[in-house]
């Protein structure tokens, strides 16, 4: 493979014209005179590393580090050419003046005018031909410690969403160009100055570090990255410094959060009310929960102790918490070397409260630090070197069962069976500990202020990345020829620690109602006045990846532009914790991969890639798979013929690739050798025990896994056809559509019957998979003057899959195959209605569930007719349980010294379902959802589409189904973000001896327009979970030069 | 040193790390070390073969298993509380006995896929055996008639419950066609005789007894290989499966015929003599029927408490000289839990005694009067049930002394108050054991307000009724809050008491009573306490010839053996062999007003549900799923 690529850029080489001319000689006029000014970005900052040309000559200049320029100009015809990458280059005809100030706005398109950042590299963005999204770190600014709560509507080809608020464990979840495997790996490759990381990896890097993101979606764009990029990459550097004087730029934000929504549930007594109907409406014999005198008294508020009327919710959580963020960053640099330093600390809370009558906090806390540093270092005029350290830590401090779990729980907790403690009385005045509220023989009830206090649950993570890279010129060797290697260590490390005590259960054990005197007495006594220990997982991760490059680049004449690329690479790593044997033995992956790149006249491009990529979890024979993909454009508006058109049509270009990228990570870790069987000899649940005794027990045999030695990679046929267009050289939209195939997705056997008696499933790469979907954005910029300037974006994804082959059984109807159904496709029963009454249930078809039902419960859909209610009559229902579309738009205006932007999300075709088994009322002491309180199927109002079926003490197996009666549609729009920002005049920032200084005020998750009202519908189907927060957000943002 | 050769030293680094990397290519994936374990590995020495037998054993279903035998809590002869809040065990099964049968996922269906499962096991053990090299020949014989023998139960246990079924006698390759893989049902004969093929081929190899009791109790033997062949025989010769004309109709795909529509009587005359062999083997390894004869006790008992803690021990007393075969994977802990009742006053808010298991009325009335004869059939005994009465001295060792109970808890056999628990009757054990002062003895006082009371939704019996068979008499309550010692038992699958009833059936049907049919059954009824068949029939039943017939003696030895197997798990079997499950089911499931504290309102018959059985009843429905996936599997009739 290396010879052939070798061939392949030597014969480029050799077809290469002669040396592009030699520069003009200088026009040797008589310099008339000098114009000086500075020139500003578009906050009222200077811009140093401005170029300023004459247009038409070589002569230029750049702006020093306070943004100021001196240029010697010939005439008062010549005309002054500013740009920056990265910025619009706005061309002014210098007439008479000798001063010039000038602002440049940032160009829309992205932070970096001209060049895009590839696979391995960067690319002149008129040549890249893969398709690129390419996000301004600005935009991924949010009040939010999370990096990835910011992406949804943000990018271009990005299906993403946040199903959880809780402080650690808000990622969002994201899919680049939606999901298009049922296999085991859906998220994409994540790659941080070009070593693969986590999601909570991404999740903690800070906007303001860093320099380029980019969302990678063709086989173009990824076949680099060969067996690892099916599922797209997204690709992030990080700030590098630049030559100069040093420049520190600091932010400080302090923010409030508060859920954006709360579900509610029914007030105490009706809880109460409806307890007994629900057990009278099913069994008349059955004595009923709560006393006719218990509701009475509660309603009238008597002794709460007695009558408790919790709310549990307002008891356990706080309405708001507060946050901060603090980030600081230093970069400069000379001749020699250059640096980037950055620190920050994040500091989020959870809403949990705390018992005064514990010294601990079990609120959650998460403190997050992250150190940067990047040098680089020029050896010689050639070599650059570049070292790289990274940190980041967690410290995380929080409820014993995790925050969701104790939204959980308030869900699960009965709010009338007993308070959530009882205060110390005479009779136990010497009790050292909180009293919490039980009930019954063992104390066996939820109590989740008992479970939320009594104790806390300590987490660490630390991971460290050390890189050293070298890159080498080789113009000595051919001109245009470099070479790069760079090795990259990762140690991560995690461990975690629970303190806790045992409550003390305490429970009313008598009570005058004359005298209001009440007793309590102890349920268990296995309580603990001190806390226990309970030492947590320990994680330790090790990562070894190296780089190795061969880059050309050159243009040969004025038209012919040619590159080419060979990259090896290798990563490995090993875990300490694994767990067993197989897991125990390193992680490796190894490939080598190439592009070539051709183009004519800047008209016409050409791009080849490939990768061979190797994993050590296949057999040796199928170890190796090549990717190659290829692609061409055509750029219209730079053809003579277009010519009269560019006034409107600045730019018109046409864009294709076709292209196999791979995906290696198709089974879960514990599966990772298919062609060796798995058997655990050493497996608890097939022992058998013998003796006299009964003591005498040994292990048995458990296969986990059948050896399959064809099992391989699962492989993804990409098709990408893109347009790009700019009107007037101020609106730029980017319209992409996208066809991909994948095949050999691993599946599950499906025609084994269970008369073969295996023990674990059997896999092979059987399935197919098919997607499609538009990828659209829109920015548009208009500067009305140097004051007033707009600039609106907008961006679209719509993205479908579907099964293609699935083995599955012999369906004897044909809506029960999940070909031709999207991928996250939710199958159920059509629920039509509510049965009126037992009769009515009696003469309709047979429901066969295990369980009673009759007038009130779910009457389903006979699908088939035949004349029964079973799995066959399980039909698709709804839209995917993943959005197929997520859409976003805002704008950012600036007039003078004040800024304001919107930011708009939203998302639809994305059904979800009401939990109906953890919300079905009183099962296992469930509270009352005031949705269902409202409208539910009684016996006195029969109503047959209430939301809620005939009430019952226990989960009523009939309608805990899967069925339309609990879909839900997922579809929202949210005002994601709003900020406010205004900007100190230079006089008053000069005297702070800062540079700039602006403050702002922001918020996100401001406002939710939905149809379903319940709770956040983002949250989707974890809408019990921990709410998404509402965020409210003051910052400063302090530069130094 | 110069800029461009310190970049030519540089870059012969970067060349000379790059290629030193790229040489290592081909090891660098190749990360697998020897000795990952694999199959071969559990054959390769003694020690790890004896984990794959004890593997093959893992399969057996947990019998007595509230939350999976279907026999215990999904029959007739036991009801619970419907969906408890917080249950201590899984109430799943009881949906089966309150008729939600489905065929989208069978209630106990899970038995399909585990003991194919542990066929397939059995098949890789026996493969793969003769490889291991440190085992002697002996032990080799030995431990393939042990797997032999559980691949011929687990086979057995899927026909029993699901009539013929494909029969796997060796293992399909993994990667075998998916045509190969979708085999068909057996006929029903083939099945038993595979299966007793099998037992066949283990039964010699067998030893007499466990060779290491304290480790090996619990093992296949010659004598559970015996009894078990008999208890095959017997079952192939019931009714249910010779010449069930019900299920003519039942037939391939390629229209092979399930079951045989013509009964066949020698089926009965191998039932017995199978029984009749493993009798003679049993007697040979000492089992014999249990007597209870405690070596140390402090006290002198009396004779009716030694003849119910015969009866009860018989069951719960771990190893006892009369368990033939008992599971050591079903070792029975909770269920004592959820059967025992708060006897000892002082501890009643102890939350391990649930007192939940409750046998209908139905079944107290199953059981004998003292005279030995079927209730409806004694001339002596109290006809009117309804009325109460009041125990006096000489019942005090049964019922407490002044205490009003309903007449029908009166004037029984020993092993109705050996049986079951109910209110006023006395409990003898759990810590009190001295019956020369009844007045120390425990009593069940069950109504509302009292301390055995139903007074929270998860506890409590709903028919007045409790199984004391479970309950080891030696189950002490402590003053913790949760303190309730278990004497653990293997759970019972065949007793000497249960193959002498079935051989005394086998006879019967051949040729009618015979004098040995009655030799074995008075055998049992001795032990019960009771006189001989022809002695009480004589003296007490209206029916008094009764047992001259072959129909006559077929029905006591039917009833004989529901109330000496009561509650064991037989009934549930046994009603389908006989099919006799459509009468019984269809009697309603009836219960005392537990609701009430005064005894004239506790002693009404309160219906807590009709059950309903029909003729799909009598075998288990293919999931949908295996029959989806495997298109030659026919569904049983009716489903």
């Amino acid at each position: 493979m290396l010879i052939l690529f070798a061939f392949l850029v030597l014969g480029a080489a050799g077809y290469a014209a002669a040396e592009g001319k030699k520069m003009k000689s200088f026009n040797e006029k008589y310099q008339q005179r000098v114009v000086i000014g500075t020139v500003f970005d578009e906050s009222g900052g200077a811009l140093p590393g401005v170029t300023i040309k004459i247009q038409g000559t070589e002569r230029g200049a750049v702006t020093n580090s306070e943004g100021k320029y001196t240029i010697q100009i010939n005439n008062t015809s010549d005309v002054l050419v500013f740009s920056f990458i990265g910025y619009i280059s706005q061309k002014i005809v210098i007439g008479e003046k000798k001063t010039l100030d000038v602002k440049l706005l940032p160009d829309p398109k992205n932070a970096l005018d001209e060049v895009s950042v590839v696979a391995f590299g960067v690319q002149k963005k008129e040549s890249v031909i893969g398709s690129i999204t390419t996000v301004k770190p600005g935009d991924l600014k949010i009040p939010s410690s999370n990096l990835t709560a910011s992406l949804a509507g943000r990018v271009a080809g990005m299906i993403a969403y946040q199903r959880s608020g809780e402080p650690g464990r808000d990622n969002a979840d994201f899919f680049i160009r939606g999901i298009t495997t049922f296999g085991n790996n859906t998220r994409p490759l994540i790659l941080i100055d070009g070593i693969e990381l986590s999601t909570t990896d991404l999740a903690r890097l800070q906007p303001d570090d860093i320099a380029t993101f980019s969302i990678m979606k063709d086989a173009t764009a990824t076949a680099l990255y060969g067996a690892r990029g099916a599922n797209g990459v997204i690709l992030v550097t990080t700030k590098q410094g630049q030559a100069g004087k040093a420049k520190i730029s600091f932010r400080a934000e302090n923010s409030a959060s508060t859920p954006t929504s709360n579900v509610e549930f029914a007030d105490p007594v009706t809880y109460m009310k409806l307890s007994n109907e629900a057990v009278a409406t099913r069994d008349p014999l059955m004595p009923l929960p709560y006393s006719e005198e218990k509701i009475v008294n509660t309603a009238a508020g008597k002794n709460p102790l007695v009558y408790p009327a919790n709310d549990w919710r307002k008891m356990l959580f706080k309405d708001y918490a507060l946050n901060q963020r603090y980030n600081l960053s230093a970069s400069g640099g000379g001749t020699v070397a250059r640096y980037f330093v950055s620190g920050a600390f994040n500091k989020d809370n959870g809403i949990l409260k705390v018992d005064n009558k514990n010294n601990f906090n079990n609120n959650i806390d998460l403190k997050s630090y992250t150190l940067r540093s990047n040098v680089n270092i020029d050896l010689t005029k050639s070599t650059e070197l570049i070292v790289r350290l990274s940190g980041n830590f967690d410290d995380y401090n929080g409820p014993l069962e995790g925050g969701e779990e104790m939204y959980r729980r308030v869900v699960r907790s009965n709010p009338v069976l007993f308070p959530a403690y009882y205060p110390v009385d005479a009779q136990h005045q010497f009790v050292k500990h909180i009293m919490f509220g039980n009930y019954g023989k063992d104390a066996g009830y939820l109590n989740p202020y008992a479970d939320l206090v009594r104790g806390y649950k300590s987490e660490s993570r630390s991971q460290m990345l050390a890189a050293i890279e070298i890159k080498q010129g080789l113009d000595g060797i051919l001109k245009g020829l470099s070479i790069r290697s760079m090795i990259n260590l990762t140690r991560t490390s995690s461990f975690s620690y629970r303190r806790g005590y045992d409550p003390f259960y305490y429970q009313l054990a008598g009570y005058d109602s004359q005298t209001d005197q009440y007793q309590i007495s102890q349920i268990n006594d296995n309580g603990k006045e001190y806390l226990g220990f309970e030492q947590g997982q320990n994680n330790l991760m090790a990562t070894f990846d190296t780089q190795s490059m061969l880059n050309y680049n050159r243009t040969f004449g004025k038209k012919n532009a040619v590159s080419g690329l060979l990259v090896y690479l290798t990563r490995g790593s090993l875990s300490a914790n694994a767990g067993d044997l197989q897991k125990s033995l390193p992680f490796r992956n190894m490939g080598i991969s190439g592009r070539a790149t051709y183009s004519y006249d800047r008209k016409y491009f050409a791009e080849f890639n490939f990768g061979y990529n190797g994993s050590e979890r296949f057999a040796e024979a199928h170890r190796f798979g090549f990717f190659p993909s290829a692609g061409v454009a055509w750029s219209v508006s730079n053809e003579k013929f277009f010519e009269p058109l560019k006034k409107v049509v600045s730019n018109l270009r046409f864009r294709y690739t076709y292209g196999l990228v791979g995906n290696d990570q198709i089974g879960d870790v514990s599966d990772r050798f298919f062609y060796l069987s798995n058997v655990d000899m050493n497996n608890g649940t097939r022992g058998a025990r013998f003796g006299k005794e009964l003591n005498e027990y040994k292990n048995g045999v458990l296969i986990n896994r059948y050896a399959n030695e064809d099992i391989s990679w699962e492989v993804a046929k990409k098709q990408n056809m893109a347009m790009e267009i700019s009107l007037f050289g101020k609106a730029n939209i980017i319209a992409e559509y996208y066809t991909e195939k994948r095949d050999k997705i691993l599946m599950s056997r499906a025609a084994i019957p269970s008369t073969m008696g295996l023990s674990a499933d059997t896999k092979a790469n059987l399935g197919k998979a098919s997607g499609q979907g538009i990828d659209l954005s829109i920015d548009m910029q208009h500067a009305w003057n140097k004051d007033l300037w707009l600039s609106v974006r907008g961006n679209f994804t719509y993205a479908k899959s579907k099964y293609v082959a699935f083995e599955e059984p012999q369906y004897a109807e044909s809506y029960r195959s999940r070909i031709g159904q999207s991928i996250n496709q939710e199958y159920g029963y059509i629920a039509e209605r509510l049965f009126i009454d037992d009769q009515d249930a009696r003469n309709s078809p047979k429901q066969e569930f295990v369980g009673d039902y009759g007038g009130g419960d779910i009457k389903y859909l006979d699908v088939n007719g035949d004349g029964k209610i079973n799995e066959a009559d399980k039909v698709p229902i709804g839209n995917p349980t993943v959005p197929e579309v997520i859409y976003g738009f805002g704008f950012s205006l600036s007039y003078k010294r004040f800024d304001i932007s919107a930011f708009v999300q939203g998302s639809s075709n994305q059904s979800f379902w009401i939990d109906q088994g953890a919300t079905s009322p009183f099962n296992n002491q469930t509270q009352l959802l005031k949705a269902y309180a409202d409208s539910h199927w009684s016996e006195e109002n029969r109503n047959i589409y209430a939301i809620w079926p005939r009430l019952s003490p226990t989960l009523n197996a009939n309608n805990n189904n899967q069925s339309t009666w609990f879909m839900r549609d997922a579809s929202f729009l949210r005002l994601k973000q709003v900020e406010l920002g205004y900007t100190f005049s230079k006089r008053l920032v000069e005297r702070i001896k800062a540079s700039s200084f602006r403050v702002y005020v922001s918020g996100s998750n401001l406002l939710l327009f939905s149809k379903f009202k319940m709770w956040d519908a983002e949250m989707a189907g974890n809408g019990l979970g921990y709410p998404i927060q509402k965020v409210f957000n003051v910052g400063l943002n302090l530069t130094f030069n | 040193m110069q800029p461009i050769k310190k970049g030519s030293l540089i870059l012969k680094m970067v060349l000379l790390v790059s290629l030193t990397i790229a040489s290592s290519c081909k090891k660098y994936l190749d990360i697998i070390p020897d000795n990952i374990p694999t199959l071969d590995n559990a054959f390769t020495m003694r020690s790890e073969a004896e984990k794959y037998l004890y593997t093959c054993y893992s399969y057996m279903p947990k019998d007595g298993n509230l939350g999976s035998d279907p026999a215990i809590l999904g029959g007739d002869e036991m009801w619970a509380i419907y969906n408890p809040p917080r249950p201590e065990f899984n109430h799943y099964i009881f949906n089966l006995a309150r008729g939600t049968q489905a065929t989208i996922d069978p209630i106990a269906g899970y038995y399909w896929g585990d003991l194919y499962r542990g066929i397939r096991d059995c098949n890789i053990f026996l493969e793969n055996v003769g490889k291991v090299p440190d085992l002697t020949a002996q032990e080799r014989a030995q431990w393939i008639a042990e797997v032999k023998f559980l691949k011929a139960y687990y086979h057995f246990y899927l026909v029993r419950m699901y009539g013929p079924v494909p029969i796997i006698k060796e293992n399909l390759p993994i990667d075998v066609s998916i045509d190969k893989v979708k085999v068909s049902r057996d006929p029903v004969d083939d099945c038993f005789a595979y299966i007793v093929q099998l037992l066949n081929e283990a039964k010699d190899d067998l030893p007499l007894i466990v060779g290491d009791p304290t480790k090996m109790l619990g093992r296949i033997t010659k004598p559970i290989a015996y009894a078990l062949k008999a208890k095959v025989l017997v079952t192939a010769a019931s009714p249910l499966f010779n010449g069930n004309s019900d299920m003519g109709s039942l037939k391939n795909k390629d229209g092979k015929s399930l079951f045989s529509s013509a009964v066949s009587t020698v089926k009965w005359d191998s039932a017995a003599v199978a029984c009749k062999k493993a009798i003679d083997i049993c007697h040979q390894a000492g089992n014999k029927l249990y007597v209870f004869n405690p070596a140390v006790s402090p006290y002198k008992l009396t004779d009716s408490t030694k003849t119910t803690m015969s009866i009860r021990n018989a069951f719960a007393e771990k190893w006892n000289s009369e368990v033939i075969w008992a599971n050591s994977q079903s070792i029975s802990n909770l269920t004592q839990k959820v059967a025992a009742v708060n006897v000892d006053f002082r501890y009643i808010d102890n939350p391990r005694i649930m007192s939940e298991l409750a046998p209908p009325i139905k079944i107290a009335e199953m059981f004998y009067s003292d005279k030995g004869v079927p209730i409806t059939e004694d001339k002596t005994w109290n006809k009117d049930k309804l009325t109460l009465r009041t125990a006096t001295v000489a019942e005090q060792r049964y019922i407490r002394k002044d205490y009003t109970t309903s007449a029908i808890n009166f004037d029984r056999e020993p092993r109705f108050y050996a049986n079951l628990g109910f209110d006023g009757g006395v409990w003898y054990g759990q810590g009190s054991y001295d019956d020369t002062n009844p007045s120390s003895l425990y009593y069940v006082s069950s109504r509302k307000g009292q301390p055995d009371g139903k007074t929270q939704p998860d506890y409590g019996s709903p028919t007045g009724y409790f199984v004391k068979k479970y309950v080891h008499y030696q189950n002490v309550q402590g003053a913790g809050v949760s303190d309730y010692t278990v004497n653990e038992y293997p759970w019972p699958l065949i007793r000497l008491a249960q193959l002498y009833l079935m051989y005394a059936e086998s006879l019967n049907e051949i040729a009618g009573p015979t004098a040995e049919v009655h030799q074995y059954i008075n055998l049992v009824r001795e032990r019960a306490g009771l006189k001989s068949v022809q002695v009480s029939w004589d003296n007490y039943s209206n029916n008094p010839t009764k047992y001259s017939t072959l129909t006559g003696m077929r029905e006591i030895i039917h009833q004989e053996e529901l109330i000496e197997m009561a509650f064991e798990g037989s009934r549930f079997w046994d009603l389908r062999r006989w099919k006799e499950a459509i009468p019984q089911f269809r009697k309603p499931v009836q219960g005392w007003d537990i609701e009430q504290a005064n005894p004239d309102f506790y002693y009404r018959r309160k219906v807590l549900f009709d059950q309903s059985f029909g003729l799909k009843d009598y075998f288990w429905p293919i999931k949908d799923g295996d029959i989806l996936v495997n298109r030659n599997l026919v569904q049983n009739i009716g489903w």
